[in-house]
C-alpha cells in the first residue's frame, strides 16, 4: 500500500482529496494519518471569507485566488455549502465560479456539505484545513456557508477573517452592527456599483471608527475596502490587506497563537466526544439506559457520568 | 459511521451546449436522494471535469450532453481520469446519445448511459445500488 | 385588478342562482352516483382548478366586460386580434426552422425548404457561433458546423446567403450573445449580394435577457448584455426602419417550463426591460413600442394555450397605453409569432407527435395565430430533420388553415364562458406578476438576483415529478407505453471534415488578410466598448476587412468580462 501521508505531504491532489474524503466521513484510516499532517502543518495562512447569502463570496474567492497566484502562491479553497437537514443531500455550487482556475496546479479547491454542523463549516473543515496546509499551499480560502451572525464558526479556524458586505441590505447592516463587524479583520463592500452603495460605506465607516476608538494603541486597524468581484476590481488591495494583517500577526505572535488557539479548541472538542464515547460505551451505558427509560434525569445522569472518571460506580450516588 | 456517508456525485457538462433542465431536474434529485452534488457549471473542457473529479473525490462523475462532439469528449475524460489515477470512479453519462454510440462509451469506461427520458428514479436507484455494492468490497474501517 | 362584480352584489345574480339549482338538482346526484375519473381537475401548467361548467354567472364574477375585455378585432385592447378581419384577407406567414453544417450546406436545405412553400428561413448558428468562439478554437472541437451555421468571417456568410432571394420574404436569425457582430455579418453580406434592404426583413432576435434567464448562451454580465442589445435596436431603427431588431421569444421559457403567467409575465417585464433602455436613446415610445415581436408557444392544455394568447394581446395593449404612454395603434398592437411547442413531443412513438403538433397548431390558430406560425418537426426530439419531416410539418399548418375552417370567422372562441373566464385570470396574474417585478427593480434585476432562475427551477423540479409519479398522463411516457421500445436517437454527426474544412478555411483566411486594417478594427470595437458607443458601426467595418466572430467577441470580453452567474443550475 502506498504511503499516503507522504504523498500529502509532496503535494500530491489526488493524495490530499482522499485524505479529505476519509476524515470528512469519520474513516479511522484518516484519523491514523493526522498526527503526520499536523506535525507538517502550521505554515499557510488561513483567510475565513463569510457574509450573507448573495453577497458574493464566491465570486470574491475566485478573484483573490487570481490575485494570490499573480504573487506566485500556492492556494487552497475550502467552500462549504448547506446540507439538507430532511435528506442529508446538497448541492455544493461554488466550485463553478472558480473554473478558470480547474487546470491550474497551484490551486486545490474543496466542496464540503455542512453535513449537520451549524457554525457555517462543517465539522471536518478545520481537519481539511490540516491536509491543505501540510500539501504546501500557502494561503487556504475558507468560504463559509453564508446564513447570519450565529454561524462564525470560521473567526475560530482562520487567522484572518474578511466579512463582506454588500449595498442595499438593510438588514444585513444590522446583522454587521450586531457582531459579525467585531469579528472581522478586513471588511468588504462588495458589488459597489449597485445602488445604495455610499449608504452602505458611510454606515459601514461610523461603526468602524466607533470601534477603533475603543481599541487600544497597536491593535490591528481594520480596513474597509470596496470590490466589484463580477469585474474583476479590488483584489491587489484586499490581498495587501491580507499579508498587511499576516505580517501585524507574526510581528505580535499572534500567527502561531492563531494555530495554537484552534489545537486547544480541536484537542477540547475531540477529548470530549471520545471520553464521553468511551465512558457510555463502558459502564456509563447503564447511565443512558436509565435517561432513555426516564428512571433518571439527565443533570444527574451526566453528573454520574463525570464521577465515573474518579472511579465512582454508576449506581451511587 | 462510514457507512452513512453521503455518495459525492459530480454533475458537468461538456462542451457548447447550455441546456439545464436536464441536469437540473438530475442534481435536485439526487439531493433528495441524500447525496452531495458538485456542479462544476457549463461549457467544461475534459481537462477541467477530470481535474475537479480528482480534487473533490467523488465517487461517480456524470456528464450531460445534448450536442457535444460527445463521442470524443467522453472517452478523453475516462481516459485522463484514468491517467491520472482516478479510475476507481463510476462514470456514467445521459442526455441526448444514440443507441449506436452506447457501447463505444461503455468500452470507454462509462459504466451506465442514461437516454434522453429516463426517469430520474432509475438514476438514483443505480447509483443507491453501486454505493451498496462498494461499500460491501471495502475494507471495513 | 380584482373582481369588482364578485364581492359587491349581496345577493346572488339570476344566473348564479341557476347554476346552483342545477348542481343541486342535477349534477350533484348523478355525481354521487357516478364518481369523476380525478380527484381533481386542474389546468396543466397553473395548476387551476377547472369547474365542472362555466356559465354566464363566472363571466358577471369575474367583473366581464365585453367593451372593456374584449373590444372589437384590430380595436383596443386587441384581445380578439390585431387584425381587423382576422386571417380572412391573408393567412399568417408559415415558416420553420433550418440550421446545419457549412455555409453551401444550410443554402442547399433553404431552397428546398423554400421550395415547400415556405417564405421565411430561421438561420441557427451553430454552438461555437452562438457562444462567440471561432470554429478553430480549443474549447469548441466537435461542435463546428453541428447545431446550426459555422460562421467565422464575412466569407461564411456570402457563401450561405446563396439563395433566391426574390422568393424570400424575411431572414431571421439567433445569434444573441454577440449580436453586434452577427447584425454586421448580416448587413456585409446582403450588402455584397446586392440584396436592396428597404425590400427584405432582416429579423434578429436579440435575445439576451431570455439566454441570462434560462437558455444560458450569453457571454458578457448582464448589463452589457442589454447595453449591446439595445445598440442593435438603436441600430436597427435609425438605419433599417424596415427589419425587426427584438423577439422575445417567449417560447424559450416553456422548454425551462415556465408556467402561462410566468411567460406572459417574465416576457412582458423582459421587454419593458428593453423598451427602457431604448427610451434612454431618446427614442419616443411610439417608435420603438412597434418594434417589438414576440414568439410564444403553445403546449397541450388546449385552453391554457389559447387564452394565454389572448392575454399576450390585451396585457401588451394596456402596458404601452397605461404604463408608456403610447398612442399610436401600431404601438398597442402586439407582434405575435405562434408555435407549437417543442416539451410536449415524446421520443417514444414519435408519429404521436404529429397528432400532437395538429391538435396545437389549431390552438395556435384559435388563439390567433399572429403574424407567423412556425412548427417544430414531429421527430425533432430525436432525430435531424428529415425532408418528409419537413414536408409534413409544413403540410400541417396548411392543413389547420385550409381544412378545419378554424381561421374563417374571427376569434371564433370570443363568449366562451371557460375561455373568457381563463384568459380573465390569466391576464390578472400576469399583472400583478409585472408588477411584482418592476417593483424589484425591473427584470435585469430579476436576472442579476437570480429571481427568474429560481422561479423556473421550481417548476422544472415538480413538472419532472408530475409525470414520474403519474398525476400527470403522458402517452407513450407513463401512459399507453409499448414495452420494450427502442428509442432510436439520432443525431447530426459533425462530419469531422466539416470542421476540418472550416478550421482550414479559416487559417487561410487569417493567412490572407490584412493584419493592419483588422487590429485597427479590432481597437475601434474596443473603445466603441468601452465609450458606450454604439458597437454595431465599428463592428460592420471589422468584419468588412475579415475581422473574425472569435476576435471581435474576445475584444467585448475583454472590456466587459464573462458573466458566471451565481448558479448555472436553474432554481438552485
Amino acid at each position: 500500500m502506498t504511503d499516503l501521508a507522504a504523498e500529502v505531504l509532496a503535494g500530491r491532489p489526488a493524495a490530499g482529496a482522499r485524505l479529505i474524503r476519509w476524515l470528512e466521513d469519520g474513516d479511522a484510516r484518516g484519523r491514523a494519518l493526522l498526527p503526520r499532517i499536523h506535525a507538517a502543518a502550521g505554515r499557510a495562512h488561513v483567510v475565513g471569507v463569510t457574509g450573507p447569502p448573495g453577497a458574493g463570496k464566491s465570486t470574491l474567492v475566485d478573484l483573490l485566488v487570481a490575485e494570490e497566484r499573480s504573487r506566485g502562491r500556492r492556494v487552497g479553497v475550502l467552500a462549504v455549502d448547506p446540507t439538507s437537514p430532511f435528506t442529508g443531500g446538497a448541492i455544493l455550487g461554488d466550485r463553478l465560479r472558480m473554473s478558470r482556475h480547474a487546470l491550474d496546479a497551484g490551486v486545490f479547491i474543496r466542496s464540503m456539505g455542512s453535513r449537520g454542523a451549524h457554525g457555517g463549516l462543517s465539522r471536518s473543515t478545520y481537519d481539511a484545513c490540516l491536509v491543505l496546509d501540510a500539501m504546501g499551499h500557502e494561503v487556504i480560502f475558507v468560504e463559509t456557508v453564508g446564513v447570519g451572525q450565529e454561524e462564525m464558526d470560521v473567526v475560530g479556524l482562520a487567522h484572518t477573517t474578511v466579512i463582506l458586505a454588500v449595498p442595499g441590505l438593510g438588514d444585513e447592516v444590522q446583522a454587521l452592527k450586531a457582531g459579525l463587524l467585531e469579528a472581522g479583520e478586513v471588511i468588504v463592500i462588495n458589488k459597489a456599483d449597485r445602488d445604495g452603495f455610499e449608504q452602505t460605506r458611510r454606515h459601514l465607516e461610523l461603526l468602524l471608527h466607533l470601534r477603533e476608538g475603543a481599541r487600544p494603541e497597536g491593535h490591528w486597524r481594520t480596513p474597509l475596502l470596496v470590490a466589484t468581484a463580477s469585474r474583476g476590481e479590488g483584489a491587489a488591495a484586499i490581498v495587501d490587506a491580507l499579508d498587511a494583517h499576516r505580517a501585524h500577526l507574526e510581528a505580535g505572535g499572534g500567527f502561531a497563537a492563531a494555530a495554537t488557539r484552534r489545537d486547544e479548541r480541536q484537542f477540547l472538542s475531540l477529548a470530549r466526544a471520545a471520553l464521553t464515547d468511551a465512558l457510555l460505551r463502558g459502564r456509563g451505558g447503564a447511565l443512558l439506559a436509565q435517561v432513555r427509560d426516564r428512571s433518571l434525569d439527565p443533570y444527574t445522569a451526566a453528573t454520574r457520568l463525570a464521577a465515573l472518571l474518579g472511579g465512582a460506580d454508576p449506581g451511587v450516588t | 459511521m462510514a457507512a452513512q456517508r453521503p455518495l459525492r456525485v459530480l454533475l458537468a457538462k461538456l462542451g457548447m451546449d447550455t441546456h439545464t433542465v436536464g441536469i437540473t431536474v438530475v442534481a435536485h434529485a439526487l439531493r433528495e436522494a441524500g447525496m452531495e452534488v458538485i456542479f462544476t457549471g457549463l461549457k467544461q473542457t475534459p481537462e477541467a471535469v477530470a481535474s475537479a473529479a480528482i480534487q473533490e473525490d467523488v465517487d461517480v462523475v456524470g456528464i450531460s450532453t445534448l450536442s457535444a462532439g460527445h463521442t470524443r469528449s467522453l472517452p478523453r475524460l475516462a481516459r485522463l481520469l484514468r491517467e491520472q489515477g482516478a479510475q476507481d470512479k463510476l462514470l456514467v453519462a445521459g442526455g441526448v446519445i444514440p443507441e449506436e454510440d452506447v457501447p463505444l462509451l461503455e468500452e470507454a469506461g462509462y459504466a451506465r448511459i442514461f437516454t434522453m427520458g429516463t426517469d430520474t428514479r432509475e438514476i438514483v436507484a443505480y447509483l443507491v445500488q453501486w454505493h451498496r455494492s462498494q461499500r460491501d468490497r471495502e475494507p471495513a474501517a | 385588478m380584482s373582481r369588482p362584480g364578485n364581492r359587491i352584489e349581496p345577493e346572488a345574480s339570476e344566473a348564479q342562482e341557476e347554476a346552483q339549482r342545477w348542481e343541486r338538482e342535477t349534477r350533484a346526484p348523478f355525481v354521487a352516483s357516478h364518481p369523476e375519473r380525478r380527484e381533481a381537475f386542474v389546468t396543466q401548467a397553473l395548476k387551476w382548478p377547472i369547474q365542472p361548467l362555466y356559465t354566464p354567472a363566472d363571466l358577471d364574477a369575474s367583473g366581464f366586460d365585453y367593451a372593456r375585455d374584449l373590444g372589437y378585432p384590430g380595436e383596443y385592447p386587441y384581445t380578439r386580434g390585431t387584425q381587423p378581419n382576422g386571417h380572412r384577407s391573408s393567412l399568417w406567414t408559415m415558416s420553420q426552422v433550418t440550421g446545419f453544417g457549412k455555409g453551401e450546406d444550410w443554402a442547399r436545405r433553404a431552397r428546398y425548404m423554400l421550395e415547400q412553400g415556405l417564405q421565411g428561413l430561421i438561420l441557427e448558428h451553430d454552438l461555437p457561433t452562438t457562444n462567440g468562439y471561432d470554429s478553430d478554437n480549443p474549447l469548441v472541437e466537435g461542435e463546428v458546423g453541428r447545431a446550426g451555421l459555422a460562421v467565422d468571417s464575412l466569407e461564411d456568410l456570402e457563401r450561405a446567403f446563396d439563395l433566391p432571394f426574390e422568393r424570400l420574404k424575411y431572414l431571421m436569425s439567433v445569434c444573441n450573445a454577440p449580436q453586434p457582430v452577427n447584425l454586421a455579418m448580416i448587413i456585409a453580406a446582403l450588402e455584397k449580394k446586392g440584396v436592396d434592404p428597404r425590400r427584405f426583413v432582416v429579423h434578429i432576435v436579440n435575445g439576451i435577457l431570455i439566454e441570462y434567464t434560462c437558455v444560458g448562451r450569453y457571454i458578457f454580465p448582464p448589463v452589457h448584455g442589454l447595453r449591446i442589445a439595445t445598440d442593435c435596436i438603436e441600430y436597427i431603427i435609425r438605419n433599417h426602419p424596415n427589419w425587426a431588431p427584438i423577439s422575445i421569444i417567449s417560447a424559450q421559457l416553456q422548454p425551462a417550463k415556465a408556467n402561462p403567467v410566468q411567460e406572459l409575465a417574465f416576457s412582458m417585464a423582459i421587454a419593458m426591460a428593453y423598451i427602457d433602455a431604448t427610451l434612454a436613446r431618446g427614442l419616443p415610445i411610439d417608435t420603438i413600442a412597434p418594434y417589438f415581436h414576440f414568439v410564444v408557444n403553445v403546449d397541450m392544455d388546449f385552453f391554457e394555450g389559447i387564452c394565454k394568447l389572448r392575454a399576450y394581446r390585451k396585457v401588451w395593449a394596456r402596458l404601452m397605453q397605461e404604463r408608456y404612454g403610447a398612442k399610436l395603434p401600431a404601438a398597442l398592437k402586439i407582434r405575435m409569432m405562434t408555435s407549437p411547442t417543442t416539451i410536449a413531443l415524446t421520443l417514444q412513438q414519435p408519429l404521436n407527435n404529429i397528432g400532437r403538433l395538429a391538435i396545437m397548431a389549431t390552438a395556435c390558430a384559435l388563439g390567433g395565430a399572429g403574424e407567423a406560425m412556425t412548427t417544430p418537426l414531429h421527430d425533432e426530439a430525436h432525430s435531424l430533420p428529415a425532408e418528409e419531416a419537413i414536408r409534413v410539418g409544413a403540410a400541417l399548418q396548411h392543413i389547420v388553415a385550409h381544412e378545419t375552417g378554424v381561421a374563417d370567422t374571427i376569434d371564433p372562441l370570443a363568449g366562451s364562458y371557460y375561455v373568457e373566464s381563463l384568459t380573465k385570470q390569466i391576464e390578472t396574474a400576469a399583472m400583478a406578476e409585472i408588477d411584482k417585478i418592476q417593483a424589484m427593480g425591473g427584470a435585469l434585476k430579476a436576472i442579476e438576483t437570480g429571481y427568474f432562475q429560481r422561479a423556473l427551477g421550481r417548476e422544472q423540479y415538480e413538472r419532472n415529478r408530475d409525470i414520474e409519479e403519474g398525476r400527470r398522463k403522458w402517452v407513450g411516457v407513463n401512459h399507453l407505453v409499448v414495452p420494450g421500445e427502442k428509442r432510436q436517437i439520432e443525431i447530426f454527426r459533425a462530419d469531422g471534415r466539416v470542421e476540418e474544412e472550416q478550421v482550414a478555411r479559416l487559417r487561410e483566411l487569417r493567412a490572407r488578410r490584412d493584419p493592419e486594417a483588422v487590429a485597427q478594427a479590432l481597437e475601434a470595437v474596443r473603445e466603441a466598448a468601452r465609450t458606450g458607443a454604439n458597437l454595431v458601426s465599428p463592428c460592420l467595418a471589422a468584419v468588412k476587412v475579415y475581422a473574425t466572430h472569435g476576435e471581435l467577441c474576445d475584444a467585448m470580453r475583454e472590456v466587459f468580462g464573462v458573466h458566471t452567474p451565481d448558479s448555472q443550475l436553474t432554481g438552485v
